[in-house]
């Protein structure tokens, strides 16, 4: 036995790396950083999501405006622009924005260096009814130009018209982040259920979902839905997913998801697998519902016991669906507006190497607190489990953080709704 | 200098008695805001997300609208959210609000 294994101290770091799912040499750096932040962009229009290049190069989307891409001098090219938008090179006048869609997720390809594709998620009014597609589009040589536009998905649903539900504008429920796997090479796509019961575990209807696709929109051949379902479904009974991103070791995808009054999850998917919601009325010891969408019941417009709502309509209801995927996280039983979400990785980051960053935009309803942070979860390998939750002290203040992506120079950047851009490094 | 402080005292007493019958109080209403409404509306009151701007509403807008809010009373798809919010305000608080939301978001 090596000296240092007789160590008691030794002992007790290994034993927490491995209770925490994280390598040992993530724990060398064992205090948290110190962070600052600059504004990278200010003044955007509720900017959405980014993709970077290695050099720092970085598309962003707004989701009113359309697609821009910033260099690494700063400069700041307008590329696809959305119907009305001004300043924009190529406008596609079908891309419309209304309540929480518009144009959302964007993702550069993998081999991007020799096809310069770049992809955005945008609703779209080119069908009746208005849809959410993928457009695949490619960058040219000075980064201030995009043509070749190719739709690769042009059936996601989108909410045509206002119900009775908070949040209740047509758009709803629209999901929108899109991210390539770093490890099968296949996009990533997720989408929301509309405020429509029956479209989460709906074999067909591609809202409620994460797909798996590849570059021109065709279904990865491995992917394991029920029979009969849409051949591009990887996961399904999932109800509005904001937040995307791969394990660094493992791979496995990850995304957040919006709880309905309680219970924001985190969850790692599982080829195939059911998220267990199905908000559908009379069933599972629920009648009718408003507009037929038992979401937000038992109680939608006044406040409650988050645990009483989550006995009722709960966000994975294993009573129904007993293989639904286990959340790995529930944010103490609360909603808070959970959105992007990306692991942290590199020495720099000390103790927070290999956590997985989460952003809040906060919401404040009925007795929960705003909630408007930044999380860091140790998330357990088996991503069914989170051994550990710290909070961001954030540089910059609190406000809602839609994206957050770490940058090819290890910071961590982050979009809020209120319109900039911020890249928070640690010292 | 005893008697400048009471008169100051008085004269602190009257203006904050007379706020509450009169002219609404604009710091209030801007701490309420930044405390309750930003969050959703903005720092800038031009709206966010799925939220709506504020900018260019006069007084008595953003005044009824807190007082159906306040009352239960179902004006849009934010209502539920906007109904527990108002639940707990004063008319002074109303009144603060609409004055600092109409002269500062234009």
């Amino acid at each position: 036995m090596s000296p240092a294994l007789t160590n008691p101290s030794a002992y007790a770091i290994i034993a927490a790396a491995l209770i925490a799912g994280l390598p040992a040499s993530a724990m060398a750096g064992n205090h948290a950083p110190t962070l600052s932040h600059s504004t990278v962009l200010s003044g955007l229009d509720n900017p959405w999501d980014m993709a970077f290049l290695p050099d720092g190069t970085m598309f962003y989307t707004e989701k009113c405006r359309g697609m821009s891409v910033r260099l690494p001098s700063g400069d700041v090219h307008h590329l696809l622009g959305m119907k009305d938008a001004e300043g924009y090179a190529t406008t596609e006048s079908d891309l419309v924005c209304q309540g929480q869609a518009g144009m959302n997720g964007v993702a550069v390809d993998p081999d991007f260096d020799d096809n310069r594709f770049v992809y955005v998620y945008s609703a779209s009014e080119m069908s009746e009814p208005r849809t959410n597609r993928v457009l695949r589009l490619t960058v040219n040589g000075d980064f201030d130009d995009v043509s070749d536009r190719t739709d690769i998905v042009d059936d996601i649903p989108y909410k045509p018209a206002a119900t009775d539900h908070p949040f209740g504008d047509s758009g709803a429920h629209n999901g929108g982040r899109i991210r390539f796997s770093p490890d099968d090479g296949f996009l990533y796509v997720t989408t929301g259920d509309n405020h429509n019961s029956e479209i989460p575990q709906s074999p067909t209807q591609l809202g409620g979902k994460v797909l798996r696709i590849d570059r021109d929109g065709n279904a990865a051949e491995d992917n394991a839905p029920p029979a009969g379902f849409d051949s591009r479904i990887y996961t399904y009974g999932h109800r509005n997913v904001q937040g995307l991103t791969f394990h660094p070791e493992t791979s496995q995808p990850i995304v957040t998801e919006h709880g309905p009054w309680h219970s924001d999850e985190v969850n790692a998917l599982v080829n195939g697998g059911n998220s267990g919601w199905d908000p559908r009325p009379n069933m599972a010891g629920r009648g009718d519902c408003p507009d037929n969408y038992c979401g937000y019941e038992p109680n939608q417009m006044e406040g409650m016991n988050p645990k009483e709502r989550a006995a009722y309509m709960p966000l994975t209801d294993t009573n129904v669906y007993p293989n639904a995927m286990v959340p790995a996280w529930q944010n103490s039983g609360l909603s808070q507006g959970i959105s992007g979400t990306d692991f942290l990785t590199g020495d720099q980051w000390g103790a927070w190497n290999g956590r997985l960053a989460v952003g809040f935009m906060g919401i404040g309803f009925g007795g929960t607190a705003v909630g408007q942070r930044i999380n860091l979860l140790a998330l357990h390998e088996s991503g069914e489990a989170v051994t550990d939750v710290s909070e961001m002290h954030l540089p910059m203040g609190p406000a809602r953080f839609r994206s957050v992506v770490q940058g090819p120079d290890g910071n961590l950047y982050v979009a809020v709704d209120e319109g900039e851009i911020h890249r928070i490094s640690p010292e | 200098m005893m008697k400048i402080a009471l008169l100051l005292a008085a004269t602190a007493a009257l203006t904050i008695g007379t706020a509450s019958a009169g002219e609404p109080d604009e710091s209030a209403g801007e701490s309420l805001y930044a405390g309750s409404c930003a969050q959703c509306h903005g720092p800038g009151g031009k709206g966010m997300a799925s939220f709506p701007s504020l900018a260019g509403r006069d007084s008595d807008y953003i005044a009824s609208r807190l007082m159906q809010y306040r009352d239960g009373e179902r004006v849009g798809a934010n209502s539920g959210l906007m109904i527990p919010n108002a639940a707990g305000l004063s008319d002074d608080d109303i009144a603060n609000l609409a004055a600092y939301i109409s002269s500062e978001f234009q």
